[in-house]
């Protein structure tokens, strides 16, 4: 059984967040819902301020908080080790919210056609993907837009996996910060990525086993840093 | 999926917009409207393809794939086969997908129903009528004389055939943007190494690079895609190459510096001369490159013209026979330094010239000027100077190259006062070393060819009256950056420059081009120039701000539903072809540039017939028979294309692009792709380290009793001078520069709400200590004040204070990217830094090209 797992190379990234467009594009997220985000740090003061970036996807941890606090197990975590959310099922309580260490759950406030940037009319979103509209494994969890009062979060593309794809964030990283794969396979990309390179992963003290390493000096967002960009309140008022 | 019926969309469209509570409503005629075109529906259902195009929104043409899903663009993806990108797409490009189906696009043709100069009001028309005004007005305009239409464009897409053949057919004036971008780099290599572009590295092979300025990770370089740009730095940087960052704020480069000179806005030519000076004074000197490829050893007279011998061949001292001999005789050792006394005159090599010119300007000298420690200047000196390896050579692919593995990265170094003279100043810095097109050093275009301008820019005549609007060869700017600036200097005071009223221009076609938003100035000096033309054209997918208060008819283009190009796409190693083919038909009632060019020459009555445009059309994009445009039949835009592949050996013409996208062009050789490899060498030119014409412009300047602010800056060799923005009250303690934010082009792209939400509003970025002493807090509301050293006049804007470390003290920061007014999307975000600059004297010098620099004081707003 495969095992996937993400690495993110800290010393790549240009923080230009061509990760978080093709996210946004490819799962239709909405307004101001960000399964990816790019983090951009300033520390230290002039002249050696130092910047530095974060991509942070849903860690898809193997002991994920999330699903442990879901009353209704539409929060479960796949053989395969991807943490997904059966939208059918969700009551929307944003339990896994308040329970997940990372930040990456969003709740959709709103309904899906009037939450697209625009208010496309109920026929939504011109570019809308369809494969979100299929079940994957029996259960409807791809996509970010399928109804008002439920939780998203980052799939790792599952609707790509089945097609022997990569996650949208990976495929499209102009400078190849991202590997993607199966971790109980030395060959794969992400098994060689740390195993070539010193990795940290987020927040391991708390027994969450996540399954996204990052390469590079460690950097603990937590740690008070002066954010350089937007904050969630700018980006949806 | 289930198809859709136009029926259920107009039926959803109500419904949509009755119920609505969102803050942004599709207007209600939106979906309806897609239909109106007379050329089907957008919705054809025709399952999910695969179809090949290229990028639209940046600054280059990226191939991209479409996922198209019954007939709707679904996602755009990168093309793997495209060298620069390989399969990725930047997050302008990826989130352009919406800016199709911006429902706030431009919907038809529109005609003003209200007087210029003020928000237009609008009434839609017929695209005959659209075209029959204009095509009346180009008639009357070309009847008068050649000097009455002006065209205009923003950066053109792939090979400008189709722009290039109306320019021609219609005799228009153009003006394009490359004077607010680097131009006056680009005249410094076309003049210095005869190379047409600004200076980047041999990244395969480069060990130490100094970047200038913001754009080595937010902007990329000149004729590069932003990603490929990153891709080989990310490269260059695992491999070991060390970057020394030169900029006033580390913002975009800062992971990837290993050392940040925190340099005063406009005094790189200072930089530049004291690692010169300081490269010399260490003797890391390439002697075999100076007096093989440049004319450094020519001997130069004291009226600072070169010695030639009766065939006009530039003559050396050679140090064998103690004679002065023509610089391409056999088996000589020209000198470089000394005096030699030929007849009765004295002479110097130009090298000796350059060595006098630099006696003074030390690291310790410009550390005052630059805002930097002598040690730092010195300490860049010696890495460029050991990391040169001068003599050193590499086998590449079999080949022995000189290796000389240093660059300097300086694509907007010239958006300054000196611009023009700092970056031939930099490209002297890689003379001296020989670094130019040698293994891991300094190029300039991607595949170098001998750039025309090398001997146009040699031999100027410069004329004292009787030139064209933006002063083309005039003696104010003999060498010519083709400004809008100036156009509109020239249009607000006509007899400053010895223009008649009735001699200025009077129809403008404006095509993809914002200027009053996107320029220096533009709201302020080009505004005014433009309500001197009495017919003005936009051809836009929006109604751009400069459509709203000038435009007499709006032209609604199409995004990525048409066919452009061609577009050569190279990482600078490889290189391919694609071309841009429509994804779906026309949104709405827009139409391809291509089509609107035809059927306006064909009204103008300038398409058909030898001349015209199908005749302009064969020639720019070299077809040849039996693939040449019959010059009485309108082609559609595919035939166009087919004939161009088909011309370029191509059997299966458009239909290859159709089923490939990219076609692979060219692998470059090294002895193709490094300069004194090549046979001839340099492609037969001498390099110009002294540059004897731009003296002979000054003296002829001066001659025809030009101010001396125009002709100050023509010297042999770079001269730095104090800046004229400095001559400003100390009260303007600040120099703001604009820079550019990594997921935004231009002003274009913040209309488009997933990348506006990235980067919501304007934000001025200031030093915290610098904040802190003017009483100022994060997030404050501020002025931002601007003044104008020669005319005393002050513009000013309000935004938000960003505090932050990655500044100087002495600089603000305000990105170019905001400022709209028109667009729902991007209006009410801040303005636009373009609102504080200034065109015209001080600001607009030298050749022609833009200060990006302005002295400003900030306060907050209470």
């Amino acid at each position: 059984m495969v095992r996937y797992a993400m690495a993110i190379d800290l010393t790549r990234c240009m923080g230009c967040r061509a990760c978080v467009e093709a996210c946004k594009v490819e799962n239709n997220t909405p307004q101001g819902i960000f399964w990816m985000w790019v983090f951009r740090y300033e520390e230290g003061n002039y002249p050696n301020s130092k910047i530095r970036y974060m991509p942070r996807p849903c860690q898809h941890c193997d002991n994920a908080p999330c699903t442990k606090v879901c009353p209704v197990g539409a929060r479960f975590k796949r053989e395969d080790g991807l943490v997904l959310t059966d939208v059918n099922r969700c009551i929307g309580c944003r339990y896994c919210e308040v329970a997940c260490p990372y930040g990456v759950n969003y709740f959709n406030w709103k309904k899906p056609w009037k939450n697209q940037y625009y208010d496309w009319g109920e026929e939504g979103l011109p570019y809308r993907n369809p494969d979100h509209e299929i079940e994957y494994e029996g259960r409807l969890v791809s996509g970010g837009n399928h109804f008002v009062g439920v939780m998203g979060k980052c799939t790792f593309c599952v609707h790509r996996l089945v097609k022997g794809l990569k996650p949208a964030c990976v495929a499209n990283c102009p400078v190849n910060v991202f590997s993607f794969g199966d971790l109980d396979d030395p060959n794969s990309e992400v098994s060689k990525a740390i195993a070539d390179k010193n990795h940290f992963r987020l927040q391991v003290e708390l027994g969450t086993e996540p399954k996204v390493y990052y390469l590079g000096a460690p950097l603990d967002p937590r740690v008070l840093r002066r954010p350089l960009d937007s904050t969630r309140e700018e980006v949806n008022p | 999926m289930a198809k859709i019926t136009r029926r259920q969309f107009v039926k959803a469209a109500g419904l949509g917009v009755g119920a609505a509570i969102a803050a942004r409503l599709v207007p209600e005629d939106y979906w309806d409207s897609l239909f109106r075109s007379d050329r089907g529906s957008s919705s054809t259902a025709s399952g999910e393809e695969k179809k090949y195009s290229t990028c639209w929104i940046g600054k280059q043409d990226c191939a991209i794939i479409a996922r198209v899903v019954d007939g709707r663009i679904v996602k755009l993806e990168g093309h793997p086969a495209d060298p620069r990108t390989r399969g990725t797409i930047c997050p302008k490009g990826m989130a352009q997908v919406m800016a199709v189906y911006d429902p706030h696009r431009l919907k038809a043709p529109l005609r003003r129903t209200n007087a210029k100069g003020q928000q237009g009001t609008w009434e839609e028309i017929t695209w005959d009528e659209a075209l029959t005004t204009l095509a009346d007005r180009i008639v009357e305009a070309r009847s008068k004389g050649d000097k009455y239409l002006v065209w205009q464009k923003g950066r053109s897409k792939g090979v400008p055939f189709y722009d290039k053949a109306f320019v021609e057919a219609s005799g228009a004036i153009t003006l394009q943007n490359g004077a607010y971008c680097s131009d006056a780099g680009y005249r410094a290599g076309e003049y210095t190494v005869g190379r047409n572009g600004v200076l980047h590295p041999d990244f395969k092979y480069c060990n130490y690079l100094v970047s200038w300025g913001w754009n080595i990770v937010n902007a990329g370089g000149n004729k590069s895609c932003w990603i490929q740009w990153n891709r080989l730095l990310v490269e260059a940087r695992e491999r070991g190459m060390k970057v020394t960052v030169v900029d006033p704020s580390i913002h975009g480069s800062g992971p990837h510096a290993d050392r940040w000179l925190p340099i005063k806005p406009g005094t790189d030519l200072a930089f530049f001369l004291a690692l010169a000076n300081a490269l010399i004074a260490k003797d890391f000197v390439d002697k075999e490159y100076l007096t093989k490829h440049t004319n450094a050893a020519s001997l130069v007279k004291q009226d600072g013209t070169i010695l030639t011998d009766i065939s006009a061949k530039e003559v050396v001292w050679d140090s064998l026979s103690g004679a002065a001999v023509p610089f391409d005789t056999p088996n000589i050792d020209p000198a470089l330094t000394g005096e030699y006394t030929v007849g009765t005159d004295t002479l110097k090599p130009g090298y000796q010239l350059f060595v006098d010119h630099l006696a003074d300007k030390t690291p310790a000298w410009a550390a005052g000027i630059c805002g930097l420690t002598e040690e730092q200047i010195l300490a860049v000196a010696l890495d460029l100077g050991v990391n040169a390896r001068i003599g050193s050579t590499i086998t590449i692919d079999g080949v022995d190259v000189p290796y000389r593995p240093v660059a300097i990265h300086g694509f907007h170094v010239t958006q300054q006062e000196l611009g023009f003279q700092a970056s031939r100043a930099a490209l002297l810095v890689m003379m001296i070393l020989g670094a130019i097109e040698r293994a891991g050093g300094q190029f300039i275009d991607y595949t170098p060819t001998n750039a025309s301008e090398f001997d146009s820019w040699n031999n100027v005549t410069v004329k004292d009256s009787g030139y064209n609007v933006f002063l083309k060869d005039s003696k104010f700017y003999p060498i010519n950056s083709n400004s809008s600036g100036i156009v509109a200097q020239v249009m607000n005071n006509p007899s400053k420059y010895d223009f008649q009223e009735s001699e200025l221009p009077e129809v403008l076609i404006v095509h993809m081009s914002n200027p009053l938003l996107s320029f220096p100035a533009g709201q302020n000096d080009l505004a005014e120039s433009y309500t001197k033309f009495k017919f003005i054209a936009v051809i836009d997918p929006w109604v751009s701000e400069t459509a709203d208060y000038f435009a007499d008819v709006i032209l609604p283009a199409a995004l990525l539903e048409k066919f452009e190009g061609p577009f050569t796409i190279s990482n600078t190693y490889v290189s391919a072809t694609t071309i841009r083919q429509p994804l779906i038909d026309p949104m709405f009632e827009s139409r391809g540039e291509i089509d609107i060019y035809l059927d306006l020459c064909e009204k103008a009555g300038i398409l058909f017939g030898s001349g015209g445009y199908l005749d302009r059309l064969n020639a720019g994009l070299q077809l040849v028979d039996p693939h040449r445009l019959a010059l009485d039949t309108k082609p559609a835009a595919r035939d166009i294309f087919d004939k161009w592949a088909k011309s370029m050996g191509v059997p299966d013409g458009i239909e290859y692009y159709v089923k490939n996208g990219v076609r692979p062009k060219e692998t470059y050789t090294p002895e193709k792709y490094y300069g004194s490899i090549m046979t001839p060498a340099y492609g037969g030119l001498r390099h110009r380290l002294y540059g004897e014409a731009l003296g002979r412009y000054r003296n002829t300047m001066q001659s025809m009793g030009v101010d001396k602010m125009y002709y100050q800056d023509y010297t042999p060799f770079p001269t730095w001078r104090a800046l004229t923005k400095d001559l400003s009250p100390p009260d303007y303690d600040l120099t703001l520069i604009s820079s550019k934010r990594i997921e935004l082009k231009q002003s274009r792209s913040t209309s488009l709400p997933l990348l506006k939400e990235l980067v919501p509003k304007q934000k001025l970025f200031i030093n915290t200590a610098t904040a802190g002493a003017k009483g100022i807090s994060d997030n404050d509301q501020v002025y931002v004040e601007s003044h104008n050293a020669l005319t005393g006049e002050t513009r000013r804007v309000q935004t938000v204070a960003q505090l932050v470390e990655f500044v100087r003290p002495d600089t603000v920061v305000l990105s170019h990217h905001f400022g709209q007014w028109v667009h729902p999307v991007a209006r009410d975000s801040g303005p636009t830094p373009n609102s504080l600059f200034f065109a015209g004297d001080g600001y607009t010098t030298n050749t022609a090209d833009q200060s990006f620099h302005v002295n400003v004081r900030v306060w907050k707003v209470v």
